[in-house]
């Protein structure tokens, strides 16, 4: 062999430009046909099963248990979407479509009557024009659940109808579009495994995308279970500012993020974010590991739902003590783990200037 | 800015020329993109790249920088501290010679934002007035061969302005009066309930032109843009709630009242109440802006209103219009330059370090 070094120079570069060897790449590739896309296909699936349980459920040939299954379904699926909100669900206030959290005001309750007034014989184009407040999840959670309203009354029942299966409507099809995006030939899930692209300059950019939408979900964790445990309002509990408080989901919602976040550590080959941590960050690796494992474990063993919890001292204690083991989580994401694969979390966007 | 661009070495060096002293070295063809830049180790940066990645300069200094002045014919540019710093540094762009750090004094800091006169000889920057927080003030220096001297003061008849430029006249300027009062060291807001912002055209003289406010009171006009033949645009941050309709960019055609621009509500949300840089290309006639909240970039037609571009970037930093269209940087991400000449635009990632660009570029 009698190769000179600028030949062997030259061959590195070419092998460089054609492997897909950049590690970065290789991730967020896997992850977007491992638990992007996955996430994405569970939660269009789960909202045509909610559209159609809204019209089994008017037709009478649905109960009201089943028709709150489904919806709880969606729910949970929409959930598991919070640490994967990038691209086009993140466009044209999408997300507020789907769920109206927080409330608040309990807007939604006011708002609902409202529409319901002003159209007794809603359709899927009139809620279209309508307040995001009434689009989504939030409102059909209201309709399903809230104590002033009885389903099992066939009047009631009447009037609600056009609204369930609206939302039932504007749900599926939403979910549908934003799939078919990721889907398609060049979509978003494309810009995930090819740089540049209109999207993303380069791996580096889809993979900050990824980790920015994990830790914001973690740390809006945070907030859901914060706020009804009155940690920003002196201690005092507000169990109706909680996520879900009428279907009693919201710590189910939560393990749902959660273990969507850990989806994306481990990756579904183990080929996650976890793979770029090298043989010297093993620590890191391990204490992200135990960090997850203990907030399952909590999870795990709170049992009772959120708003008996809230009622007494000691659920609240280890709810306080759930908290810290969520902080614990969202400070190694986006501290340690940000730096170590060298992702700018935020910059300019909380400048102010 | 821009012009200085186009103008390309003949005019600088026959600018340069009347200036003694100043030798012309650049035989760079690439035009210098100037910014305040973080580094990875935490530390501030004056930088200049030229657009194929080629780094000219990268000098460390002390306080965060913020918007960045070319001098029009010579070679320096002042790097102007960032809200409520007292420091601003006059950096030589041929290869990033610190020629002077330029400190306020007691009772006032910089707002990041400052202006040359056309001739070169004075400059003229945004501070607070901290012994009667808020009270704008227009700190006018003079340019004594390689450094600055203060020399007066105007007042910017406003609260709490931020960016100034001229008009095309090059005696005219334009304040962006934020509204905000904010006091000495600190970056908070004092007067959310009583807010003041206003657009301000007034003469080197210190003497008011007008004043124009738009209808929101908590609508705080920050950033300019002004183009060739005097349209001017503003960019907004508004301070009141997420919900609240309010559109955030604004525009004053030559001889006409300072009014909303025609924004399509999609593009008003994704906003989310804040926009960072915004930048006109006279030739082209387009508009630029950056809104690191919503991650979102922003082209379009000067004249029609029409939306050219409405494209992801997170963290969407500092834009100054090119040949081919605008550069634009990220605090998180590459830089990427439109090309706007044809009808669809197109991206392209530069080869300059990705992420930690502060909020305002300068092409010099």
């Amino acid at each position: 062999m009698n190769r000179s070094p600028l030949t062997l120079a030259l061959l590195s570069v070419l092998l460089g430009a054609c492997t897909p060897a950049d590690p970065q790449q290789k991730v967020t590739s896997a992850l977007a046909d491992g638990v992007i896309l996955p996430a994405y296909s569970s939660w269009a699936e789960a909202d045509q099963k909610l559209a159609a349980s809204g019209q089994a459920f008017c037709a009478g040939q649905q109960d009201l248990p089943q028709a709150r299954e489904a919806f709880r379904a969606a729910q949970s699926a929409w959930a598991g979407l919070q640490t994967v909100l990038v691209g086009p669900i993140t466009e044209g206030n999408r997300a507020w479509q789907v769920q109206f959290w927080p409330d608040k005001k309990n807007l939604v309750a006011r708002q609902v009557q409202g529409l319901l007034k002003k159209y007794p014989q809603l359709s899927a184009a009139d809620l279209e024009k309508s307040s995001v407040v009434v689009q989504g999840l939030t409102a059909y959670e209201y309709i399903l659940y809230d104590e002033s309203i009885d389903l099992t009354d066939a009047q009631q029942k009447n009037s609600y109808c056009p609204l369930i299966t609206a939302i039932g409507k504007h749900q599926q099809k939403l979910s549908a579009e934003i799939l078919a995006d990721w889907q398609a030939k060049d979509g978003v899930a494309s810009q995930f495994k090819e740089f540049p692209n209109p999207r993303y300059a380069e791996a580096p950019e889809a993979l900050a995308d990824v980790l920015r939408s994990q830790v914001t979900a973690i740390d809006v964790l945070k907030k859901k279970l914060g706020t009804p445990l009155g940690r920003q309002s002196k201690g005092q509990p507000q169990p109706y500012q909680a996520e879900a408080w009428r279907s009693n989901a919201s710590l189910a919602n939560i393990a749902a993020t959660l273990a969507s976040a850990e989806r994306l550590w481990h990756g579904a080959n183990q080929d996650g974010m976890q793979s770029l941590l090298g043989s010297d960050q093993d620590a890191l690796k391990k204490r992200i590991d135990a960090a997850y494992l203990d907030t399952r474990q909590r999870l795990a063993a709170l049992q009772r739902p959120l708003s008996e919890l809230l009622k007494e001292e000691d659920g609240r204690a280890v709810l306080n003590e759930f908290y810290d083991s969520l902080n614990v989580l969202h400070r190694l994401h986006e501290g340690e783990l940000a730096r170590t694969l060298g992702i700018q979390l935020g910059f300019n966007a909380n400048d102010g200037d | 800015m821009k012009r200085r661009a186009f103008l390309g070495l003949a005019g600088t060096a026959l600018a340069a020329s009347a200036f003694g002293g100043w030798t012309l070295v650049n035989n760079h063809s690439q035009p210098l993109l100037v910014s305040a830049r973080d580094g990875s180790d935490g530390q501030h940066y004056a930088v200049g790249y030229h657009l194929d990645g080629s780094q000219a300069f990268a000098t460390q200094v002390k306080e965060r920088c913020h918007d960045v002045v070319p001098h029009p014919s010579l070679p320096m540019a002042l790097f102007v501290g960032r809200r409520p710093s007292t420091e601003s540094y006059l950096i030589d762009t041929r290869d990033g010679k610190l020629l002077q750090t330029l400190t306020s004094p007691a009772d006032r800091h910089f707002y990041g934002h400052g202006a040359f006169h056309k001739d070169g000889d004075w400059l003229y920057a945004t501070e607070n007035d901290t012994s009667e927080p808020g009270r704008g003030v227009i700190s006018v220096y003079r340019v004594q061969g390689s450094r600055l001297e203060r020399d007066h003061e105007l007042s910017t008849h406003g609260v709490g302005p931020h960016q100034l430029l001229w008009l095309p006249d090059g005696e005219t300027l334009v304040v962006a009066n934020g509204g905000i009062r904010t006091e000495a060291e600190s970056r908070v807001d004092m007067n959310l309930d009583a807010m003041e912002p206003s657009l301000v055209l007034l003469r080197r003289d210190g003497s008011l032109i007008s004043k124009e406010q738009l209808p929101e009171r908590m609508n705080s006009v920050r950033h300019l843009a002004i183009a060739s033949d005097g349209t001017i645009v503003s960019g907004q941050q508004y301070m009141g709630d997420m919900a609240d309709k309010v559109p955030l960019l604004a525009i004053k055609r030559p001889g006409q009242p300072f009014e909303h621009f025609p924004l399509a509500e999609e593009q008003r949300q994704a906003m989310r109440q804040y926009t960072a840089s915004v930048a006109i290309n006279s030739e082209l006639r387009l508009l630029a802006m950056t809104a690191p909240r919503g991650n979102r970039v922003f082209i379009w037609d000067l004249d029609s209103g029409a939306v050219r571009l409405d494209a992801p970037l997170p963290d969407c930093a500092g834009v100054g219009a090119v040949e081919q269209g605008f550069v634009v940087s990220s605090g998180q991400g590459r830089c990427r330059l439109y090309d706007c000449r044809e009808e669809k635009i197109a991206m392209q990632p530069l080869q300059l370090p990705a992420g930690l660009w502060d909020n305002h570029l300068r092409i010099a």
